[in-house]
């Protein structure tokens, strides 16, 4: 029976009172709602315009923009000349200026990977993202070093700046989650030997700091290798990183996949899906969703994490900044050098944040209990 | 008659398809199957009840292996159950389950729930997996569905996914572990509709439940057990109207 | 460790010679001995000794692989062969040149602690300094060397340590401290960065002994001489005035002394397993000793520093080199 069958019909809704909507109701609820709300607001607002005025100033009204050297950087402000002039070292580091132009196909490539993958509409992002997961790495690596293809041989010594930062910010998350995720498989498997060797292998490199491993990667292994073995710098500065963050990697994913219920995989199993298969197809994909906030999280500490290179004498962007602040032809800049390197910090990191919140809506299939 | 029986070698329908012969199973100390005996024939329907705890669940997952058995041997349509994974996965592609808890997976749209493993195990192209699927969610009449995340869907709605999902395989045995325990009370009937369909279609089936109704309309056998240990079994007419062993009629007292 | 040291002792000229280039390990950034200039190039004295020696030995300054080094991996890089010499503001000692399995193959450049102060306290020597506040940086033997020096001289002192460069210059500069002290070298370059480089001096005392040179590994007694002799060669250079710049004319010079130097008589570079132009090379592509200083470090750069104990010896100085003959 429906309602009107009966004569019954449900009371119509009304719209809100104007005083609780609104930018007004707002302001009205959230700021001065009280006496010691009014209070604190006003006080929040002074500190706001105390502390916010002379950053603006500094960054921006009384700073030096344009200019050549250090006696272009007169107004007492910031001087941005002279990260100006130094951009492209903190960029490109000592890579070659005829061949910045492989970098910044990267850069554009990069850009086309991933802004596809911010638009719901944008058709074939699977493959884009494959693209970006496997393919990309190889283009990166034939343009980067060269040595084939005609192009120059760039040994990696050149490589600095925020390139390398994003090389090795790449290489550590691309395979610290494919290895991370069967670290965590490993972890929970049925036999003792590789549950063993798992647990082994996560608890040995969590439990080293990671300044540690980069020391061991460029003080200790060049000693027990064999001459004229004493491969790459970078190669195993990579190779300590990646262990490092699959292990860190491998604890992320293991919450995931304690989180799946235990139906979940005897249905895959009572459908004769093998163990590789169920995995594949069934597990994984719910697991990893679930823990995309903390695989994410770890890539921004990852991120950050790469700066430790410097103590390993490899010049990512914030030890190119340390270095050209020291160039005796420019006054204090630090301060200059070291805010460049935040903001180009913040934006990678919060892109990556943003992304991963788009990421985690847009694969919410509504099974999720709220 | 049904063509999947007609497909049936001859040989296979004199022997059972499921034997199960001195069973003993233990969690740890505590012993869940003692001792055994079941054969289930060719196209037999199966009701299994008893107390929770009785060890019924444990019985039916043993046959695909859920759980697995430390004594007594299981032969499921000739091939023994071992560790050997092959057998396993050999028999569970013939089995198919449906869950309390329906276990759809969550991150796949109804039809690919139900394409996922003729696809990747039985290595149907994709288009023929998909038009079968639409007939089998024809049949549990929700074809309309098949584009929504399970999520989107009422629990009964979602059982009879999960059952269309296990004939997508096709199964020759059929397998329910309390399917309509976790649904709220109206839906319980649109689940077993779709299970009756299915039972008089001819698959061999075997069932833990408590609904004495379905019971009493589609099983050629009922078997109650309690404490791991088969106490009776008959056909649903003796079974219910002429219990044998007291704690028979004290169960039976309980849910009728 | 041991078997490392010894199996990296093959010969090293071959080798640069088969591969085309040197591996030359040097500072990450330490202005006027090895930083990245504006065009991104490696530059200072220590990048400039490692382009003399490229220079020497395959005729061409760019023929040289610059490995940027922390402090705490470079013997390793070293010992382990990566690098064929570390040209790294590196500190002669014995314990280094005894125990690491290395050798020091000369000093390029005399350092040691000094002081540096505000002009506005009129302080002349490190004698009066008695009571003051030193600033300094942590965990280095800066403080050590202060402790032992103001034992030795008997003043008292108050120090506040920092943990980065810019710090100390910042506690400096605000007036927390009155004295700033670290490696002359450093000083010269923290003067640059005050807001008033003309508020602040550097006191003539020199609290330690600082000699920074170049480093090869034990036991490859042909390369440890190549490298000893260019920098002797460099040094003799400046003595006998060859300068880049006069140096075709100085070839027909009359001089013995220089006529060896740039090859012209004599099979001075044959001796070494090199062409006999090797100097010429060098000092032509490069510059001569006191060239190489002030460009870098002296006169002609931001840093000015004054020669000191870097001059020629019989300027004032110590730079003494044995003669080329």
């Amino acid at each position: 029976m429906s309602a009107t069958e009966n004569g019954w019909q449900p009371a119509p809704d009304l719209p809100p009172p104007s005083s609780s909507v609104g930018i007004i109701g707002w302001i009205r609820q959230n700021l001065f709602s009280s006496p010691l709300n009014i209070f604190l607001t006003v006080v929040g607002l002074y500190i706001i315009y105390k502390a916010g005025v002379p950053i603006l100033d500094w960054v921006f009204w009384s700073a030096d923009f344009s200019g050549e050297d250090q006696s272009a950087c007169t107004s007492g402000g910031a001087c941005w000349v002279f990260v100006g002039q130094r951009l492209s070292f903190f960029i490109y580091g000592f890579y070659p200026e005829s061949e910045y132009w492989r970098i910044n196909v990267l850069f554009v490539l990069l850009a086309v990977l991933i802004i596809p993958q911010m638009i719901p509409a944008f058709p074939h992002k699977k493959w884009l993202g494959w693209f970006f997961l496997v393919g990309f790495p190889i283009v990166s690596y034939v343009l980067l070093l060269g040595g084939s293809f005609s192009l120059p041989h760039v040994e990696t010594e050149k490589w600095g700046g925020l390139m390398l930062t994003l090389v090795i910010s790449f290489v550590g998350i691309v395979f610290a989650l494919p290895l991370g995720t069967l670290l965590a498989l490993g972890r929970r498997s049925d036999m003792p030997v590789i549950r063993a060797i798992c647990v082994g292998f996560i608890e040995l490199w969590r439990g080293v700091p990671l300044i540690s491993v980069l020391f061991m990667a460029s003080v200790m292994l060049p000693l027990f290798l064999s001459e004229g073995a004493h491969f790459n710098k970078l190669l195993r500065a990579l190779i300590g990183i990646v262990m490092f963050q699959s292990a860190y990697m491998a604890e992320v994913v293991r919450g995931g996949l304690q989180a799946i219920p235990k139906g979940q995989y005897e249905a895959a199993a009572a459908l004769g899906l093998g163990y590789w298969r169920s995995m594949g197809l069934v597990i994984l994909p719910q697991a990893l969703k679930l823990v995309i906030p903390g695989i994410v999280n770890t890539f921004i500490a990852l991120f950050k994490d790469t700066t430790l290179v410097l103590i390993i004498g490899l010049l990512d962007i914030l030890a190119s900044v340390q270095a050209a602040i020291t160039d005796p032809a420019w006054s204090a800049v630090a301060a200059e050098g070291y805010v460049f390197t935040a903001v180009a910090f913040w934006i990678f990191c919060f892109g990556m944040s943003r992304y991963s919140q788009g990421l985690e809506r847009r694969l919410d299939t509504g099974h999720k209990k709220r | 008659m049904s063509d999947t029986a007609s497909q049936e070698p001859a040989e296979t329908k004199t022997a059972p398809m499921i034997q199960m012969i001195g069973v003993h199973k233990w969690y740890g100390e505590f012993h869940v199957l003692k001792d055994i005996n079941l054969d289930v024939d060719h196209r037999e329907r199966i009701v299994i009840c008893g107390p929770s705890g009785s060890g019924k669940s444990t019985l039916i997952r043993c046959i695909n292996r859920l759980e697995e058995h430390q004594q007594g041997r299981i032969i499921v349509e000739g091939i023994e159950l071992t560790s050997d994974l092959k057998h396993i996965e050999q028999i569970r592609r013939d089995v198919g389950m449906v869950f309390q808890h329906f276990n759809l997976f969550p991150h796949l749209t109804v039809l690919e729930n139900l394409t996922l493993a003729p696809i990747w195990v039985r290595k149907t192209p994709r288009a023929e997996a998909e038009k079968a699927a639409m007939t089998y969610l024809e049949r549990v009449k929700i074809p309309e569905q098949a584009k929504k995340y399970p999520g989107q869907l009422s629990g009964g709605q979602q059982q009879r996914v999960a059952i269309a999902r296990s004939l997508c395989m096709n199964p020759k045995i059929m397998l329910f572990d309390e399917p309509t325990s976790a649904l709220d009370p109206e839906m319980i009937k649109e689940v077993l509709d779709v299970m009756i369909e299915l039972a008089e279609s001819g698959m061999t089936m075997l069932c833990v439940t408590h609904e004495m109704g379905f019971a009493k309309t589609v099983a050629d056998r009922v078997i109650f057990m309690d404490s791991g240990e088969i106490i009776e079994q008959n056909n649903p007419d003796q079974f219910f109207d002429n219990p044998q062993h007291d704690r028979t009629k004290l169960f039976l007292s309980q849910i009728l | 460790m041991i078997s490392a040291r010894a199996r990296a002792s093959s010969d090293t000229l071959a080798l640069i010679k088969s591969k085309g280039f040197l591996s030359c390990g040097v500072n990450t950034g330490l202005p006027g001995f090895s930083a990245p200039d504006t065009n991104n190039n490696w530059t200072g004295m220590d990048v400039d000794f490692c382009r003399a020696l490229a220079a020497a030995v395959l005729g061409d300054t760019t023929r040289v692989k610059y490995k940027p080094l922390t402090a705490k991996e470079r013997f390793t890089a070293l010992q382990s062969g990566e690098i064929d010499i570390l040209s790294r503001n590196t500190t002669w000692t014995q314990i280094r040149d005894t125990s690491l399995g290395l050798n020091f193959a000369g000093v390029n450049y005399y350092d040691g602690q000094g002081f540096m102060v505000k002009k506005s306290l009129r302080v002349k020597s490190a004698k009066e300094l008695d009571g003051a506040v030193f600033c300094m940086q942590a965990g280095t033997t800066t403080e050590l060397n202060l402790a032992d020096y103001a034992r030795l001289n008997k003043f008292t002192y108050k120090s506040i340590t920092f943990e980065t460069n810019e710090q100390v210059r910042e506690g400096f500069e605000t007036g927390r401290c009155d004295v700033l002290t670290t490696d002359q070298s450093g000083l010269y370059s923290h003067i640059t960065k005050l807001s008033d480089p003309d508020s602040a001096m550097v006191l003539p005392e020199m609290m330690s002994k600082e000699p920074l040179g170049p480093v090869v590994r034990q036991g490859d007694d042909a390369w440890f001489n190549v490298v000893r002799w260019t920098l002797h060669a460099l040094i003799n250079a400046e003595e006998l005035g060859v300068t880049s710049e006069n140096i075709e004319q100085m070839k027909s010079s009359s001089n013995p002394a220089i006529s060896r130097l740039l090859g012209t008589t004599g099979d001075m570079g044959a001796k070494l397993g090199l062409d006999n132009s090797w100097a010429f090379h060098a000092i032509k592509q490069v510059g001569n000793y006191g060239e190489i200083f002030e460009r870098n470090v002296g006169r002609l750069s931001p840093l000015k520093i004054r020669r000191g104990l870097n001059a020629l010896w019989n300027r004032g100085g110590i730079m003494f080199a044995p003669p080329i003959r």
